[in-house]
């Protein structure tokens, strides 16, 4: 049993991580890379927390 | 200036995805760490005996205790992916933090790499004839890239998982305990017989010490739900909640599973062994418990590595985001908000190592990575105490007896680096020399470029003695 | 104090940097290994024709070692004589010491430079 299971494991790996570089190129194609790194660290703190001593 | 500060009808920005709550932290900490009980901590014994296996639980719980109260203060006010890595920049400064993303980046992938062949293992014992190589790998392969796809699908999806398969492995624990009636010593649990006064410490008090190695690998990766800081609903409010009923829950879990194991196994055995709860199992007879403690070992395995892939993707983003690295891996998904090239990128690593590192060495450079960054946070909570004292920032959460827990901590962080240098000492230094190399190349060309005041976002007053 | 404006860094550049980070974790956790310094300072202390009682095992464990699939003490033998050296040598030790001092504290004067820069740029450089 295991080893169909082994098996079947290396097909999804292999289906996953292909759709994962589809995805990856799909998506970097279709956004500026500007938009993509847009994160910012600690803005949602600065904007929507309100911060009081 | 930051451009923090000038957000609000700023063009629109792609983040990362605010969804999660107390329980989501507590699944992500406990998640990872949990396999500890299931693999790894029994080479405590291994290193001085089934007592100080006991013992150093006690003694590295107070040391996580310390780890976690301290983590709970300085996120609850420093809210960013990161976690511990945004902590080091705004509080001890740019090297620090590059040390620290680092120490994080390698004690979650090997953790992730040693879950990965755990699991292959647990199988392989069960699988029998014809399971070669290959499926073996096929095994590794399956967690690694499952799980990273899961991840790089969304967070939420990715832990609500983990909450679910974290749940059932702790529940196996306590299954386990209470049909192994431990009430009555002598029925199926003989302590008495197994731990001797005569083999209760066979190296005697050295051993002990020596055991802090392996002590760390019951608690080792709890501190990893700061990680989740920009993707919690409310930071201040879940992350110590979080942390804190994470911890409640190991040090009840690992007392369990001592108990048991200690009760059930020579300590030998639990000294060599990959699998103390499983084999805890198959020794009671029972079929029952022996298919729930293999279940339970594959899920805990893949629950941690499933939060490493987690953690180890936040703290690399993080790295890019700040020109650490290139920013090129600081970008976000925009359809499902995560930190999609760093989880991509860390796939081949985390691959290679399963296939071709050994599990021993992989676990060792996890926990030196980790003390090291235990040693960094007992001195960055003295220095986030001294430059905003109380009072002067908003904090989620002020940890009691300060300085006593960083004291405690750093204490107890020299002895374990004594502790990893019986036995593992060429290695030890191996490593260190790595992060110094690394320190090098940031400090002396890679930190041109990165900007200087932008590195501090949080929007606090300057620091005193500045 | 002027902003700090840092060199835009090129695509290859950047690539660069991102192997030296890939062969610089592999090399980490490869030289030991080559070296043989991973791994741990141990060695069996053998015991010839073992029995059960040489190998300090009470009744109780013998059962449970024997439910664990190892039959008789020949086969436990490795397992349990597999036994630590804890004798410390000091050259090892200073040497560790000196790498792991050195390190934090060039990790913690650096930090503090670099750290100055920062706050000077966020607070005093408006």
């Amino acid at each position: 049993m295991w080893i169909i299971i082994a098996n079947i494991g290396w097909a999804v790996s292999a289906a996953l991580a292909a759709w994962m570089v589809y995805d990856w190129f799909q998506t970097d194609s279709s956004y500026a890379e500007e938009t993509l790194t847009s994160s910012r660290e600690g803005e949602i703190e600065a904007v929507q927390e309100k911060h009081k001593v | 200036m930051a451009k923090a500060t000038t957000a609000g009808p700023a063009p629109q920005r792609v983040s990362l995805l605010r969804v999660l709550g107390p329980a989501h932290v507590w699944a992500l900490g406990v998640g990872i760490v949990l396999v500890g009980e299931y693999t790894g901590w029994n080479f405590a014994a291994d290193k001085g005996g089934a007592l100080a296996a006991l013992i150093i639980c006690w003694v590295v719980g107070l040391l996580y205790t310390s780890v976690a109260m301290i983590d709970s203060e300085v996120t609850s006010t420093v809210a960013a992916a990161g976690g511990q890595y945004a902590q080091a920049k705004h509080i001890v400064g740019p090297l620090m933090a590059f040390n620290v993303a680092l120490y994080l980046v390698f004690a979650y992938t090997m953790l992730e790499v040693s879950n990965a062949i755990l699991v292959a293992d647990t199988i392989k014992s069960y699988a029998g004839e014809g399971f070669g190589d290959w499926h073996y790998r096929g095994v590794i392969a399956t967690v690694i890239v499952v799980l990273a796809a899961l991840n790089y699908r969304g967070v939420l999806m990715t832990l609500n998982v983990n909450f679910v398969i974290t749940a059932f492995a702790y529940l196996a624990i306590i299954v386990l305990f209470f049909s192994v009636q431990p009430w009555s010593q002598g029925t199926v649990l003989k302590l008495g017989e197994m731990v001797t006064p005569d083999n209760a410490l066979p190296y005697g008090w050295i051993g002990v010490i020596a055991a802090f190695h392996w002590g760390i690998w019951y608690y080792l990766g709890i501190e990893g739900t700061t990680q989740a800081a920009e993707e919690v609903r409310s930071p201040s409010r879940a992350l110590p909640y979080g942390t804190m009923a994470g911890m409640i829950t190991l040090l009840i879990g690992a007392s369990l599973t001592w108990y048991v194991c200690a009760s059930l196994l020579p300590w030998q055995y639990l000294g060599f062994t990959y699998f103390p709860l499983l084999d805890a199992g198959k020794v009671t007879g029972s079929p029952f418990l022996e298919t729930l403690m293999f279940t339970a070992t594959i899920l805990a395995g893949i629950a941690s590595a499933n939060g490493c892939i987690n953690d180890a993707a936040r703290a690399f983003f993080s790295l890019g985001r700040d020109r650490y690295l290139p920013t090129w891996f600081s970008a976000v998904h925009p359809k499902y908000r995560t930190p999609y090239r760093s989880i991509v990128f860390l796939v081949p690593i985390a691959l290679a190592f399963a296939f071709i590192a050994n599990l021993g060495q992989a676990i060792t450079f996890s926990i030196l990575s980790g003390v090291l960054h235990y040693t960094f946070m007992s001195v960055n909570i003295i220095m986030f105490r001294n430059k905003w004292p109380l009072g002067t920032i908003r904090r989620g959460y002020t940890h009691p007896f300060h300085p006593i827990p960083a004291v405690v901590l750093f204490i107890l962080c020299v002895v374990t680096f004594f502790a990893i240098f019986l036995g593992y000492g060429a290695q030890l230094t191996a490593m260190v020399i790595f992060y110094i190399i690394m320190s090098l190349w940031f400090h002396f060309y890679r930190y041109q470029y990165v900007r200087r005041g932008d590195q501090f976002t949080m929007p606090w007053p300057k620091p005193k003695g500045y | 104090m002027a902003k700090y404006t840092p060199p835009e860094q090129s695509k290859e550049m950047q690539w660069v940097d991102v192997i030296f980070v890939v062969v610089a974790i592999f090399a980490a956790l490869w030289l030991p290994l080559q070296a043989g310094w991973a791994g741990a300072a141990r060695s069996i202390e053998k015991i010839e024709n073992p029995t059960w009682e040489a190998l300090k095992q009470t009744p109780a464990q013998v059962e449970q070692w024997v439910k664990l699939g190892i039959a008789d003490a020949a086969a436990a033998h490795d397992i349990i004589q597999n036994k630590f050296d804890y004798t410390i040598d000091w050259l090892q030790l200073v040497i560790m010491t000196v790498v792991i001092v050195g390190y934090f504290v060039f990790l913690f004067k650096a930090s503090d430079q670099e750290y100055r820069e920062v706050i000077d740029e966020k607070f005093n450089g408006k």
